[in-house]
């Protein structure tokens, strides 16, 4: 059964470095310096993003020597979410700052 | 008695000589072979098959981090990542019965500091017990996410579990001050977590397989008598027999007892693994000198005047 919990804190982060340029692929360790996440916090994320169908991901071509590497961004149901997110939070503060209002 | 607890010391130096001179190039880094590859390497095969792909995006991130104190703290986190990230299968109701068997006999032996009035020294003694506990089921949570691990690692325990204690006595004073001579030693730590460790590699035709069965079993072994022991001394207390070095006063008998059983928890889990592990290795020689089973293949060359 899938939970509908609210994301976390962290969660939210990671949504709104991914949300910042929906289009652009990102990698992993570039998000783990961005948010400032611990890469053992961030994988688990992207794991239940994906699960959840809200992160697309992708594969590019090793370099040299060196392995292929996991790409990231927001699917559009991710886009969907943030977007969803962001207006529930603007909701809340205008709900706040009404009871302040009418409190003072 | 103090021969008991040099021979698997010994023992302990003899694995780990022999692990090095397996392979001298493993403590040397490489560029290409460092410490956080090797170490993320061990930690992607913990995952399953449906988050495999997941162990392959952390290992191929890590090929693009520089510097060696980045590259270890990204592979830190990631092991501590796959280390816990599910679904665990079957493996999540082994890892859930040794966690209750750590989880009961640290809370056993803090009950009886409680109930006894033991003192901050017995709360230094159950915080060093909770650590090793917590590392014990660290490893074996390591232990039972490979393939074929955790059904017969719980099940050899419990067979070295159950040897141990028909040789010892079941009953709890039997627990305290156990009727043992030198044969029932042998037998309890050396012969039968050998066979086990041995029954281990033959059953799962593996060396790997057989050395990590052999690890789990001793790790469930040893949870598994020291929480029986435990048990022993919160049911009778300081009555029953009497030992020859026990307290003088009542905190010092059951002082005395559950610090026996802590002392018997590391001797066993060590001496179980690294003979254990011996009995793994021996089998797999074994194994490797026994020619297979199926018919030799025809001779391609045909004889003369054919």
């Amino acid at each position: 059964m899938q939970r509908n919990r609210p994301p976390s804190p962290q969660t939210v982060n990671v949504l709104r470095a991914l949300a910042a340029d929906p289009a652009r692929w990102r990698y992993g360790y570039d998000l783990v310096t961005e948010v400032g996440l611990k890469s053992g916090s961030l994988y688990p994320i992207l794991v239940r993003l994906a699960d959840r169908g809200l992160l697309d991901t992708s594969w590019e071509p090793g370099v040299g020597s060196r392995p292929r590497r996991h790409l990231y961004r927001l699917s559009e149901a991710g886009r969907e979410f943030v977007a969803a997110l962001t207006a529930a939070r603007v909701e809340r503060t205008h709900l706040k700052l009404n009871s302040r209002w009418n409190e003072a | 008695m103090g021969g008991l607890f040099f021979a698997p010391m010994l023992a302990l130096i003899g694995v780990l000589i022999a692990w090095y001179r397996r392979d001298p190039r493993r403590f040397l880094d490489g560029p290409a072979h460092d410490a956080p590859l090797r170490l993320m390497r061990w930690a992607t095969g913990l995952l399953s098959a449906e988050r495999a792909e997941w162990g392959q995006a952390m290992l191929g991130e890590l090929g693009y981090i520089e510097g060696r104190v980045r590259r270890m703290r990204f592979a830190l986190g990631c092991v501590g990542a796959a280390l816990v990230l599910p679904p665990w299968g079957r493996a999540a109701a082994g890892l859930w019965t040794l966690v209750a068997l750590g989880a009961g006999g640290v809370g056993l032996y803090a009950a009886l500091i409680v109930q006894y009035g033991l003192g901050a020294g017995a709360w230094i003694g159950v915080s060093i017990l909770a650590v090793f506990v917590a590392g014990s089921l660290l490893g074996a949570g390591a232990l039972v996410r490979r393939p074929g691990t955790a059904l017969p690692g719980l099940v050899g325990g419990l067979v070295i579990a159950l040897v141990f204690l028909t040789l010892t006595g079941f009953t709890f004073f039997d627990q305290i001050l156990p009727d043992t001579s030198g044969w029932h030693h042998l037998v309890q730590t050396i012969v039968v977590p050998f066979l086990v460790g041995a029954a281990a590699t033959v059953w799962t035709r593996d060396l790997i397989a057989g050395k990590r069965v052999a690890r789990l079993a001793a790790i469930t072994a040893s949870l598994g008598l020291f929480v029986y022991a435990t048990l022993a001394v919160t049911v009778i207390g300081s009555s029953g027999p009497l030992e020859e070095d026990g307290g003088f006063t009542l905190q010092g008998t059951i002082s005395d007892r559950v610090g026996n059983n802590m002392v018997q928890l590391g001797y066993t889990l060590l001496l179980f693994a690294v003979v254990g592990w011996g009995g793994a290795a021996a089998a797999g020689r074994l194994l490797r000198r026994t020619p297979p089973a199926v018919p030799p293949a025809a001779d391609p060359v045909p004889p003369q005047g054919a």
